[in-house]
């Protein structure tokens, strides 16, 4: 893989960074990583963008933390709340502080993970950090502030409701798993949703539970010096006392037999159809983590057969994809395709398998495997050229492991990923009884 | 407070001569740290060069540039080809601006280059490619804009009903009949008559040396001469008291968009006033936002409550203005994202109310100086990247700026004053006369409430403050007159047709 393409894309990137640390993977960028005396970790890298910060802090819980029934969509609900301010800074002075600062302040929340990102100017980052370290530490809402909030959660749920993909994504996700809270999406169940404003006393146990620094990663990128920052979040944050406590997740059973469901969305859209399987947890030195990565986008890609031959030629399609990455649990492998006759689904669907079984069957060529390690990289190292950029495409891998190591970790188990892998992954886990088929219909 | 500086720009507008008599404009944004290579071509063509009868030309012969064979290389050779680059390129059209557009690692850019260059030279409009992305946009139009977002409709649908009889009526992918009755012949017709050499502007951005601009205009010189002529900038109706469009679509909650067109563009001498008064208002995606605090934040009715007074395409999916929509013409919009239908008519009349208030009572001084002091720290984010802010030195050339819109943004901030900020609220904004577009279940109902301007009272199903409890009595009656014959009911499938 480390071709001369590569080298010199690394040389590129790192002529123009920030003196710093010597490091020697694929992250272009050195940085600098401490985790305090309370566990918080903090990441500081510095990148040239002259007085603009990045200031993203990942709170290792999502909606898989969800594991109390009755509270699906909690942790999406409960980044709303976090925006309501606390004793020090209520609500409304937190905003009007933004404002005055003219930062960029929004949230996620995904699966795995809660993101809280600020844009800000550099001169801004100690007013920053004092009001970001109050609110992890000392979030306070009147139960009143608690309802209204959930009146915004319920509309954002009814704007989301318009799209099939919804309609899909809940389906697959309750017909994959049975016991593990991937079976509900981010957003949750609606009973759940609906339910929510009662929920006053559980929000503060929730916050109780997730919100302490040892399930956080602060990263702080961009026209930054690293020792000072470091010291400025000893500062604001050193005081912040552990206890988390870890949510209890039901492991999901293994699957032993294929699960086929179908769902009407009541608009229209041209059929849906995704076939899933059962992933695998995100471990930047496993070699079949890796690998999956790799075979989703050489057999489902834009210069897969599948896609030359369904998208381009034939045209049966509108588009086909993949997503084969990982999680903190094992979730799914899931290929993605819009069909254009709805008599052509079972058809299109053997076209997906057909393509695995050819993974299967025989091994994909060292230059295809080159490749796509490349387009990997290139994909990588063009989407880091703004601090949050940066800091958006580390967010999952610092949620998934509690640091950003992995990344280059993971770069190198690419390296040593052969054909003969990705033909053995094929074969270990996209078979069917680890499958899941889910289709969506509209009302044409 | 002292405003901060975007990064010292080195930006250069040159006449490139080009082997002929014609020299091309080409504009340069050297940034030698910047490891990639950015291209914009802007075509000064767009939606309302679209002929009628044949709404959508113009974003399909797009994407047959940008998305399909070249005579050199088949789609599926070009995708080979760009893949281990992690490159591309792609094409955006707006009303008036098609931008054919694509960034590289500089490892990879002579490779890359001749892909880009033959796929604006030499596209082969072949049949196969045709008829893939023609499907596509019959798509866009016909199930994702009509029923896979609310939002996307009522703002799509607002602008057609505000330029209704205009260049700028129709929607960008075109109207469905239309789109079907476009044959390859006319996307080759549109392209001899638009891509030419005298109707490009050349952007270039990041670590290029002055051979590469040379070499890339040699290229471009290929293109014919030709001067296409362009329409005048649409003079939409004036528009007499509120006028209603509702869209009866099986729905669960109600998508508000309404406005009018405003004359004001960038260049013009009230415009930061009226930018600065409409952040306020309205800052897209921000809980800073009036309408937002009001709406969402105080009553929890929806999602976001955002206003415009530049065109703001793909809203849901953008945090920063978009560039290369430029317009001459511009249109004031509100959008509030879905409320509960039984909360429609109260949502409306709290933002207009807001709006109303807006205009006759201007900003106070503290309001004013903050919206300020947040915007001269705010534009910082606009443009983070070496291709963003291309597109907007491409913008500035657009409008005929002689200066950086993004550099000098936060000066002319600072050089506002209250009273010219609310005269200028006064001149451009008002609410009486206004286009509203309402996607909804049982219009019928809501056009009898409406007409009989009968009282909304607000239901919460969680307590409210007594003083929202209060407010909300003068807004449940709050005189919104429609009359009866300026409301339109519409069945979603109804639209975009021709």
């Amino acid at each position: 893989m480390k071709g001369p393409a590569m080298c010199m894309a690394l040389c590129s990137l790192l002529a123009f960074v920030a003196q710093g640390t010597a490091h020697s993977g694929i992250f272009p960028y050195p940085y600098r990583a401490e985790v305090l005396d309370n566990g918080l970790t903090v990441i500081v890298i510095p990148m040239e963008s002259p007085g603009l910060v990045s200031y993203y802090t990942v709170v290792r819980t999502g909606s898989r933390d969800e594991w109390e029934p009755g509270h699906t969509g909690f942790a999406h609900f409960f980044e709303h709340m976090m925006f309501r301010g606390t004793k020090k800074y209520p609500g409304s002075v937190y905003d009007r502080l933004m404002t005055e600062m003219g930062a960029d302040a929004n949230a996620y929340t995904t699966d795995d993970y809660t993101c809280y990102h600020i844009g800000l100017a550099k001169s801004d980052l100690e007013k920053v950090m004092e009001l970001e370290s109050d609110r992890f530490q000392n979030l306070f809402y009147d139960e009143l502030a608690f309802k209204t909030e959930a009146g915004a959660v319920h509309g954002e749920y009814l704007k989301s409701l318009a799209s099939p993909w919804m309609v899909l994504e809940e389906k697959l996700l309750a017909t994959a798993f049975t016991a593990h809270t991937y079976r509900h999406t981010t957003i949750g169940f609606r009973e759940d949703i609906e339910a929510m404003p009662t929920m006053y006393e559980y929000s503060k146990s929730f916050f109780q539970r997730y919100y302490r620094p040892e399930n956080i990663v602060l990263m702080i990128v961009g026209d930054v010096e690293p020792d000072a920052t470091i010291s400025l979040v000893k500062k604001y944050y050193g005081q912040w006392q552990k206890g988390y406590v870890p949510p209890q997740i039901a492991p999901e059973p293994e699957q032993m037999g294929e699960r086929v469901a179908h769902v009407t969305y009541k608009g229209k859209t041209l059929p849906i159809l995704t076939v899933a399987y059962k992933g695998l947890a995100f471990s930047p030195t496993d070699v079949d983590v890796a690998a999956c990565y790799l075979l989703g986008d050489l057999a489902f890609g834009q210069t897969s057969d599948i896609y030359k031959k369904l998208v381009i030629q034939q045209q049966r399609v509108e588009f086909i994809s993949a997503d084969f990455s990982a999680n903190r649990d094992p979730k799914l492998f899931v290929i993605y395709t819009m069909v254009k006759d709805e008599n052509d689904v079972e058809n299109v669907r053997d076209e997906i398998f057909a393509a695995i079984a050819a993974f299967q069957e025989k091994a994909v060529t060292q230059e295809k495997l080159d490749t796509q390690r490349k387009n990997t990289m290139y994909s990588f190292l063009m989407n880091l050229d703004t601090p949050d950029k940066v800091a958006g495409n580390l967010a999952r891998f610092a949620a998934m492991t509690g640091g950003i190591d992995c990344v280059d970790q993971l770069f190198a188990t690419f390296e040593r990923v052969t054909p003969a892998d990705i033909q053995r992954v094929a074969r270990k886990y996209l078979v069917s009884d680890k499958r899941t088929v889910v289709t969506v219909t509209g009302g044409e | 407070m002292k405003a901060i500086a975007l990064p010292a720009l080195a930006l250069l507008m040159l006449l490139v001569a080009c082997g002929s008599e014609k020299k091309l404009e080409v504009v340069t944004l050297p940034v030698a740290s910047d490891p990639t290579i950015s291209l914009r071509l802007w075509f000064k063509v767009g939606s309302q060069n679209d002929p009628s009868g044949k709404e959508g030309l113009a974003a399909l012969t797009a994407q047959m540039i940008a998305d399909a064979s070249t005579k050199k290389n088949s789609y599926e050779q070009i995708l080979e080809k760009l893949y281990p680059m992690a490159a591309g390129y792609s094409a955006q059209v707006d009303k008036e601006m098609t931008i054919i557009m694509g960034r590289v690692h500089k490892d990879n850019l002579e490779a890359y280059y001749k892909l880009f260059v033959q796929a604006v030279l030499e596209p082969a409009f072949r049949e196969d490619d045709f008829a893939r992305l023609k499907s596509q946009q019959l798509n866009y139009l016909e199930r994702t804009l009509r029923y896979q977002d609310d939002e996307e409709l009522g703002k799509e649908a607002l602008s057609q009903f505000i330029f209704a009889g205009t260049p700028y009526a129709h929607p960008v992918a075109g109207l469905i009949e239309s789109v079907k009755s476009i044959t390859l012949d006319d996307v080759r017709a549109f392209y001899r008559k638009y891509y030419t050499k005298d109707n490009v502007v050349v952007g270039i951005g990041g670590s290029f040396d002055k051979q590469f601009v040379d070499r890339l205009c040699r290229d471009l010189a290929r293109l014919p001469s030709g001067v296409p002529e362009q329409p005048a900038p649409p003079e939409p109706a004036p528009i007499e008291g509120l006028q209603v469009l509702l869209i009866e679509k099986d729905t669960e909650s109600t998508a508000i968009s309404f406005g009018f067109p405003l004359d004001i563009v960038r260049g013009a001498s009230d415009f930061h006033a009226l930018w600065l008064v409409n952040s306020w208002l309205g800052e897209h995606r921000n809980s800073s936002s009036h309408l937002y605090q009001v709406i969402r934040e105080a009553r929890g009715m929806n999602y976001g409550d955002y206003s415009y007074i530049e065109a703001f395409p793909r809203g849901s999916r953008l945090q920063f203005p978009p560039s290369n929509v430029a317009r001459r013409k511009q249109l004031f919009q509100v959008w509030i994202r879905p409320v509960r239908n039984e909360a429609r008519h109260f949502a409306l009349r709290a933002a207009v109310r807001e709006l109303q208030k807006l205009v006759d009572n201007g900003l106070s001084q503290e309001a004013f100086e903050l919206t300020a002091q947040f915007l001269k720290k705010y534009y910082l984010h606009f443009a983070p990247t070496t291709m963003e802010r291309l597109g907007y030195a491409l913008d500035d050339v657009f409008y005929g700026l002689d200066e950086n819109f993004l550099n000098e943004f936060p000066k002319h901030i600072d050089e506002l004053t209250l009273p010219e900020v609310n005269a200028a609220a006064r001149r451009h904004l008002q609410y009486q006369n206004m286009k509203i577009v309402m996607v909804t279940k049982d219009a019928e109902a809501l056009k009898k409430a409406l007409v009989a301007n009968a009282p909304s009272p607000m239901k919460y199903a969680t307590p409210k403050p007594k003083a929202v409890l209060e407010e909300d009595k003068e807004i449940a009656v709050y005189r919104l007159p429609v009359r009866p014959e300026n409301i339109q009911v519409v069945k979603v499938e109804e639209m975009f047709v021709r």
